[in-house]
């Protein structure tokens, strides 16, 4: 039985839905409790730190600041340099606390350590931190001006100015019958898994353990390893069940830093979990604005954009924030044949939180603004929606193409992919509809928008397949799943591979002492790299068995056949080997084990597909998105039920983003950090969510053919919904989340 | 009651029907207390202010979110926790979350399951508005609900 291409339960749900399950904040481990003292100031000079109160107080163990960590480092946190490239950068290495400055509300200035966390709460009210003020510059127009300097060692906030320019742009606004001016915008977000972060390290005898709510322990052992001087043969990094990261946890915070360094000074564990508040001052995202033009022919067709991108970075350059300002440039000219852009990519520090990468992270923000570029081309021309994508999509036979930019699209029949799409969903339908209800008094609209997604994101992923003495079988995946249930797709894969029970199959990762290497889980890659490097391995240890089966039968290996469970002489059928004796055989000493250690190497890929929002907007302005369908070509789908897991939460999650979300910072800089004030849609907000897969995929260049499906909906869903807001008011919107007051 | 600075309370509570006896701080939260005094776990904390429901429990027959009560709130209570429901084998709530692929990243599982438990004891036929109303005060990041209302719904089959 073939488990790939089946809704297969997943296989280690008992533990979460019984209570057995175990986040960092479960673990049973003896740790001392850490608390933070936060910056009150956006931007303020630390004259003194006054601590002898705090260590009065009851429970109290020590309490840290700058000063007592900084000879423990080597250097700051730095940024992802498997994608991101350090020399295009101006940045200053974050350390664990504030040094001589605070730049952002929430600014962690001083670590409380006690017995537990009540008393450490106390006591982070006694620490007394003594603050210049100093002028401040919160929003990105005000940091551009470059008065406020916020890391005086750079001497200009702007952190990253590149111009991607590819074609004649000028050339092209010349043969222009008409240049449109658009303005987009896509508001701060938070991430907000529902676990918030949390981390406890344990130091003795000059080893570190470090329980992680994160994405990538290997990542987060090599930073750890290089920020303190610790060699990383000495440092492990456990990934227990995390719940929920989106993005966020591939961010290595100086909170967990400054846990780590206690645990260090004394000698002892200590554990820290992020209140929501906490949580939603480490980590934000999205927060960018595009002003543009662009030059189109009178039926449509779009010849040109230029223009100017503005990505907030927070006050700090995150492990993970360079991303977004060098990816939207390139995503911007999406699945359209786009023949000459020019984009100034500008990413600005501000004193606000620092801003990480949230589902998507620069995708959504250039799909965005590349489907309000052809919403609002069709608008200005009196052209349909989709009459305006089909005439600029890529056609069938030009692919694989290389965009304007230079990044190569592997594979895709985008133009049936949008009309099959348009009506399988009934798009039309829809649009007649809402206009019928219109004319009644109801603002009801439709929406669509097509997504072209860059994925996969390479450059390797690590798998490991061992069949035991006992013939059952464990995968080692370089993975990360965190609640994607990608572990289970993977089992369908091996399972398939060597035609094993599924139930015989156990997935283990999030290990660096287990798990010999690995990228991990992001940017919709865990299906298509790990699940694709351990089919691999799974084919390699089958060869090896084999070998063991030909040594038993006394025959040629090339004489062996494997057939469900029976290693099988091609020659005379009668005389065959079990799986669990050729596994047996293979422990014996003669053969060194059976496992297979495989890194794969891969590229990105380029799923696409177009989705359909139906909303209503009542008298006071406010948006109810009721329906929501997808159509989407992701490749091959190992689960279906998986994949459409991933739509539904990223449909969710594009309706926050659409009408909802947005981190509220004041003109001083505060953040709101409650969900009172960040509205995370509940069960009463969702629509009736449909999602479709194409009949025929296209495959991507990883074994295992599929694309990835994660960050799909949340791409491209704020461009559908904000579309049908717009048919819904007949009024033009540029941003998101469009609020009851843009409305009436 | 009276109880002094630096003063602890007795607190009696039945939790998933044992009793259990301690001295807390007057302040603890109900949630800490039941998940480091007594060491269940399962009762997950995502949030500051009550809005999140990843602590939801049974107490004395209601689903009460357990941030938003005081350990000696509860002295002689009644509780039933995500680990106090089904014995042996799951209960029919945790079947259908399972079967319906009602969880991603678990987190808010508990809660979510608990209020779907008090849900199906005052309404064991709900609609579908009923249960979104039900539910609305917890929150999941991942899974966008759908599934989780079918789980409910599914769930509500299985107990009739
Ligand atoms: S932790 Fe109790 S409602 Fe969020
Ligand atoms: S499954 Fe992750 S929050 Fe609900």
């Amino acid at each position: 039985m073939k488990y790939s291409g089946r809704s297969i339960k997943r296989l280690y749900d008992d533990k979460f839905v019984t209570g057995r399950s175990s986040y960092v904040d479960d673990l049973q481990v003896s740790a001392m409790h850490a608390g933070f003292v936060r910056s009150p100031y956006a931007h303020a000079k630390i004259k003194s730190i006054d601590t002898s109160e705090a260590l009065k107080s009851p429970g109290i163990v020590a309490v840290f600041t700058y000063k007592d960590f900084s000879p423990l480092l080597k250097r700051g946190i730095g940024i992802w340099e498997t994608y991101e490239d350090p020399k295009q950068w101006k940045f200053v290495a974050r350390k664990a606390l504030a040094d001589n400055k605070v730049r952002f509300v929430g600014e962690p200035v001083a670590i409380v350590i006690g017995s537990d966390k009540y008393s450490v709460r106390d006591a982070v009210d006694k620490v007394n931190v003594d603050y210049e003020r100093l002028p401040s510059a919160v929003s990105m127009e005000d940091a551009l001006k470059d008065k406020v300097i916020i890391h005086e060692e750079l001497g200009t906030n702007v952190g990253f100015d590149s111009t991607f320019s590819g074609g004649d742009v000028e050339g092209s606004f010349k043969q222009a019958d008409k240049i449109i001016s658009v303005e987009i915008t896509n508001n701060r977000l938070i991430p907000s898994p529902m676990e918030p972060r949390g981390i406890i390290a344990s130091y003795e005898s000059g080893t570190l353990n470090v329980w992680y709510s994160t994405q990538v322990p290997h990542a987060a052992r090599s930073e750890f390893s290089k920020v303190l001087g610790i060699p990383s043969s000495k440092i492990r990094v456990i990934m227990p069940d995390v719940g929920g990261a989106f993005g966020s946890k591939v961010n290595i915070m100086p909170e967990d830093l400054s846990v780590v360094l206690s645990s260090i000074k004394l000698g002892r564990p200590v554990k820290w979990v992020a209140t929501r508040s906490e949580e939603m001052l480490a980590s934000e995202a999205r927060h960018n604005t595009f002003k543009g033009e662009v030059a189109v022919k009178s039926d449509g067709t779009v010849l040109g954009i230029k223009g100017d991108l503005l990505v907030d970075l927070g006050s700090y350059l995150t492990y993970t924030a360079p991303l977004q300002p060098a990816i939207i440039p390139l995503m911007i000219p999406s699945a359209y044949r786009i023949r000459s852009a020019s984009i100034r990519s500008r990413a600005i520090y501000t004193n606000t939180p620092p801003i990480t990468m949230y589902r998507g992270a620069s995708r959504p923000e250039a799909t965005f603004i590349i489907e309000r570029i052809m919403s609002t081309v069709a608008d200005e021309l009196k052209l349909d929606d989709v009459e305006v994508r089909e005439k600029n999509l890529v056609k069938p036979d030009e692919v694989p193409y290389t965009n304007v930019f230079g990044l190569k699209y592997d594979s895709g029949d985008y133009i049936s992919l949008l009309r099959s799409g348009v009506n399988k969903l009934g798009y039309y339908d829809m649009r007649k509809y809402a206009e019928e209800e219109r004319k009644k008094g109801r603002k009801v609209g439709v929406g669509m928008a097509f997504y072209l997604e860059i994925s996969g994101f390479g450059p390797w992923e690590y798998g490991e397949v061992r069949v035991d003495e006992n013939g059952d079988v464990i995968v080692i995946t370089g993975g990360t799943p965190h609640g994607q249930g990608t572990e289970t797709a993977i089992a369908q894969l091996v399972s398939d591979a060597l035609q094993v029970d599924i139930s015989r199959i156990r997935i283990v990762w999030g290990d660096t002492e287990i798990v010999a290497s690995s990228m991990g889980t992001y940017g919709s890659r865990t299906i298509s790299a790990a699940g694709s490097a351990a089919q691999v391995a799974a084919s390699q240890v089958l060869e090896k068995m084999k070998k063991v089966a030909a040594r038993i039968m006394k025959v040629d290996v090339e004489e062996v056949e494997y057939r469900e469970g029976e290693f099988i002489n091609k020659k005379d059928e009668r005389v065959k080997v079990s799986w669990d004796d050729v596994a047996k055989a293979g422990y014996t000493g003669t053969d060194p084990g059976i496992y297979a250690q495989v890194t794969l190497q891969g590229d990105v890929t380029f799923p696409y597909g177009v989705h359909v929002a139906l909303v209503e907007v009542d008298d006071y302005g406010i948006v109810r998105v009721k329906e929501y369908k997808a159509y989407d070509d992701i490749g091959n789908v190992i689960n279906p039920a998986l994949a459409e897991g991933q739509i539904m939460g990223g449909t969710v999650q594009a309706v926050g983003q659409a009408i909802y979300e947005e981190a509220i910072i004041n003109d001083d800089g505060g953040l709101a950090v409650t969900y009172a004030d960040y509205f995370i849609p509940t069960p009463v907000e969702v629509p009736q969510i449909t999602s479709f897969f194409a009949e025929k995929p296209h495959v991507s260049a990883y074994p295992v053919g599929s694309k990835g499906v994660g960050e799909a909906a949340l791409i491209v869903g704020p461009a559908a919904i904000v579309r049908a807001i717009e048919n819904a008011v007949n009024k033009p919107i540029n941003k998101t989340p469009v609020r009851p007051e843009d409305l009436i | 009651m009276l109880v002094r600075p630096g003063e602890k309370v007795k607190v009696k509570v039945k939790v998933n029907g044992i009793w259990y006896e301690k001295e807390v701080e007057p302040r603890k939260l109900l949630v800490h207390f039941i998940r480091e005094d007594i060491g269940l776990t399962g009762t997950k904390i995502g949030c500051d202010t009550s809005t999140c429901g990843a602590c939801t429990i049974i107490m004395n027959g209601k689903s009460v979110k357990s941030c938003t009560l005081f350990a000696f709130q509860a002295n002689g209570a009644e509780i039933t926790t995500i680990e106090g429901i089904g014995d042996s084998k799951l209960h029919p709530i945790q079947e259908a979350f399972k079967d319906n692929f009602a969880l991603q990243c678990g987190y808010c599982t508990p809660g979510m399951i608990m209020q779907t438990y008090f849900l199906l004891k005052t309404n064991p036929n709900p609609t579908e508005e009923e249960i979104k109303d039900g539910l609305h005060g917890n929150i999941c990041r991942c899974t966008g609900y759908q599934n989780i209302i079918k789980a409910v719904k599914d769930a509500a089959g299985r107990m009739r």
